[in-house]
């Protein structure tokens, strides 16, 4: 029988690095996040699926508490190793980023300060949050370095960001964010603004690292390409909604809701020149006009009246599998 | 060199000082260096490249929005490069470029209609009433609706601003409209809406394309010919089938090996995928693919290898050793169909989408 209830009960897996349920995020009046579900266990990695505005950036920044003072964020719970984020005073999530949870973005220069040397960056967190001697902060940081594969890496620690190529402020960054060994890695479409090529070698490295340092690891991209290489489980989230979630083989070998079928569809591919590519028609609603029902009716091909009425709650159809879809699965519609 | 191209470039080549000019001594940094090819009429060339490889300088300077150094540029047989301003202007009618970012391609705070309109006026096109016709006509061309004529740019989506800058570019009816990255700031879903948009238009009006982009699936999905670019230089082209389908150069190679690929299986990411391009400012004898290629030897070092080192029909690759390249395999990362191994779950729910999209 099919039964109602949260992603995240599974059993048999490490515990969980982190654990959220029933997140709710907006600004104002209008609710960005609509009740996440999500959970990552010690050296797994999670792929957070979505497209511009589906609120996946806010998800991780409601985690390492970077949202602006005008943010309303709850949850029934954000439990991080065990302890209850939403309970815990300002101060001591400071002291968490950059120590125990770390994020690496877009753009590194989000990260990097340009007019400070890279060797004062790469130590700072190790000063700051393990108390070392600088001493030791630079040979940890070093090490750190020669990781991200960065050649040279102690003729580099008086260097500043701008004298580096892209590729390796990229991994400057990924190294500051790991010199502490985090046990939570947040990766904020770390790879979109990258050539293919040292894209590659990133999602390497970040595959390696949490391999070897068990961090749990939040990849968000809205690439399929990309997490159909790295990803251990994935969660498709729209309008602030989680609409699928499940493990890769379960996602990629038994993909239910009609969205994560859209997002597959309009993949270009390396093999299917000539033919048109199934878009997926109109565009993501705005947080002040969300319809009601299911968020993904207005564009589904498959929508039916029931799913204009009512949100369909995420059911769980295998072990390692949810989803929310009044008509999934597909096979079984009526007409 | 068929004479039948609608653009003939060759041997295009720019470069821009370094610093430290002021004493001459300083090296300049060559961003384009000799580059061919040829675009038959309602062809589309695929230009791939990664970020500093010259392909965005090499579209400009198609159009002359930057100045060459040197080589040609023969549109129709004319060569742009010896224009004066007034044949420039008569040319650049039949001539358009689609970029990135719309919006900076857009006024704020000129109203897309008019936005739309302008070069229809410029071009003397239309007149009177006959140019707002035309505007709606090119707006319901593009998918948008003749009230978003009154609209200004910050009032559309990234997606819709891309369908206005292509309905700007459709409005004087060019022969040849230059995209440059024209889907890479877009979420998959609206870069499929502009693609086949594109393809759409292309079928219907036959224009020529020159396609500019550093991914490789779409450039595969969208151009018929295509080339391969490397540190400014053209180190492979020819069909898109064959360049994709064989390629005779191991920096394609180590493209279609690091392109992520959707599939069941999961593929081991190369170790074979590694290093940076030269600078620009490298004078490099040799390949300047040889510090990163696998298969280097010394010829490769010394010698720079023409861009018909190695040619099969119209299939080129500037390697000294394309013909002893090893046959590659989904094991070496070219995957055949990426929907090979997909599940028969998978597979029928992926028709039932389709079925129901068709309906």
């Amino acid at each position: 029988m099919h039964e109602t209830g949260s992603s995240t009960a599974a059993e048999g897996r490490a515990p969980p690095v982190l654990l959220i349920t029933g997140l709710r995020a907006g600004f104002g009046r209008t609710p960005v996040l609509d009740g996440i579900d999500l959970e990552v266990a010690e050296g797994e990695l999670l792929c957070i699926v979505g497209e511009s505005g589906s609120g996946k950036s806010v998800t991780a920044l409601s985690v390492m508490d970077l949202l602006p003072r005008a943010a309303q964020v709850t949850a029934d719970a954000m439990m991080f190793r065990g302890r209850d984020l939403s309970v815990m005073p300002e101060r001591e999530r400071a002291d968490l980023r950059g120590n125990e949870m770390a994020m690496v973005f877009q753009e590194p220069m989000t990260s990097l300060n340009p007019v400070m040397p890279l060797g004062d960056q790469i130590t700072e967190p190790l000063i700051r949050h393990r108390g070392m001697g600088a001493r030791e902060a630079w040979e940890v940081a070093v090490e750190m370095l020669r990781r991200v594969h960065i050649p040279a890496p102690e003729a580099r620690f008086a260097m500043y960001p701008h004298q580096l190529s892209g590729g390796m402020r990229q991994r400057v960054m990924i190294a500051m964010a790991l010199v502490c060994r985090p046990a939570l890695l947040i990766a904020d479409e770390p790879t979109t603004a990258l050539d293919v090529t040292i894209q590659n070698q990133m999602l390497r490295l970040i595959d390696e690292l949490r391999t070897d340092l068990g961090t749990a690891v939040l990849f968000i991209t809205h690439n399929l390409a990309i997490v159909s290489e790295i990803a251990d489980r994935i969660a498709v989230i729209y309008a602030g909604r989680i609409v699928e979630q499940g493990s890769r083989d379960e996602i990629f070998g038994n993909p239910q809701h009609p969205y994560t079928l859209a997002l597959f569809a309009a993949m270009p591919r390396l093999s299917d020149r000539g033919r048109r590519l199934a878009s997926i028609e109109g565009q993501v609603p705005s947080p002040d006009s969300m319809p009601e029902g299911c968020r993904f009716a207005p564009r589904c091909p498959f929508a039916v009246a029931r799913c204009r009425e009512a949100a369909p709650p995420l059911v769980r159809i295998a072990p390692e599998h949810v989803v929310a879809c009044w008509r999934a699965p597909l096979e079984e519609m009526a007409t | 060199m068929s004479p039948t191209n609608l653009l003939e470039v060759a041997g295009l080549t720019k470069s821009y000082p370094g610093k430290g000019r002021l004493f001459g001594t300083a090296p300049r940094a060559t961003v384009v260096d000799g580059v061919s090819f040829g675009i038959a009429r309602g062809g589309t060339f695929g230009l791939i490249g990664e970020s500093g490889s010259g392909k965005s300088t090499i579209g400009r300077a198609i159009l002359r929005l930057v100045e060459a150094d040197s080589g040609s540029v023969r549109f129709d047989g004319t060569d742009l490069r010896e224009l004066d301003v007034a044949g420039l202007k008569r040319m650049r009618r039949r001539m358009q470029i689609i970029f990135q970012d719309p919006f900076s391609s857009l006024d704020p705070r000129v109203r897309i209609g008019r936005a739309i309109a302008e070069p229809i006026r410029l071009h003397r096109l239309r007149t009177g009433a006959e140019v707002d016709l035309r505007v709606d006509e090119l707006l319901e061309m593009v998918g948008l609706a003749s009230h978003h004529g009154s609209r200004f740019p910050h009032e559309f989506s990234g997606g819709q601003r891309q369908r206005v800058a292509i309905a700007r570019a459709l409005a004087v009816e060019p022969d040849l409209i230059v995209c440059d990255e024209p889907v890479s700031a877009l979420d998959v879903s609206i870069q499929a809406q502009v693609l086949n948009l594109l393809e759409e238009l292309r079928d219907r009006m036959g224009m020529s394309f020159l396609f500019i982009s550093h991914d490789m699936g779409v450039v595969r999905h969208f151009a018929s010919d295509v080339g391969v670019l490397y540190a400014g230089t053209l180190v492979e082209s020819g069909p898109a089938e064959a360049v994709f389908g064989d390629p005779r150069h191991p920096y394609t190679r180590m493209l279609q090996v690091a392109t992520p690929s959707l599939g069941m299986t999961r593929r081991t990411r190369a170790a074979e995928v590694r290093g940076e391009p030269p600078s620009p400012f490298a004078r490099i004898p040799g390949c300047p693919f040889a510090s990163r290629c696998p298969q280097a030897t010394e010829i490769c070092i010394e010698r720079r290898p023409p861009p018909d080192a190695w040619a099969s029909g119209p299939h080129r690759s500037a390697c000294w050793h394309a013909e002893e390249l090893p046959t590659m395999d989904g094991d070496a990362g070219i995957v055949a169909d990426d929907e090979a191994g997909m599940t028969d779950a998978y597979r029928r729910r992926m028709a039932l989408l389709r079925a129901a999209r068709a309906v």
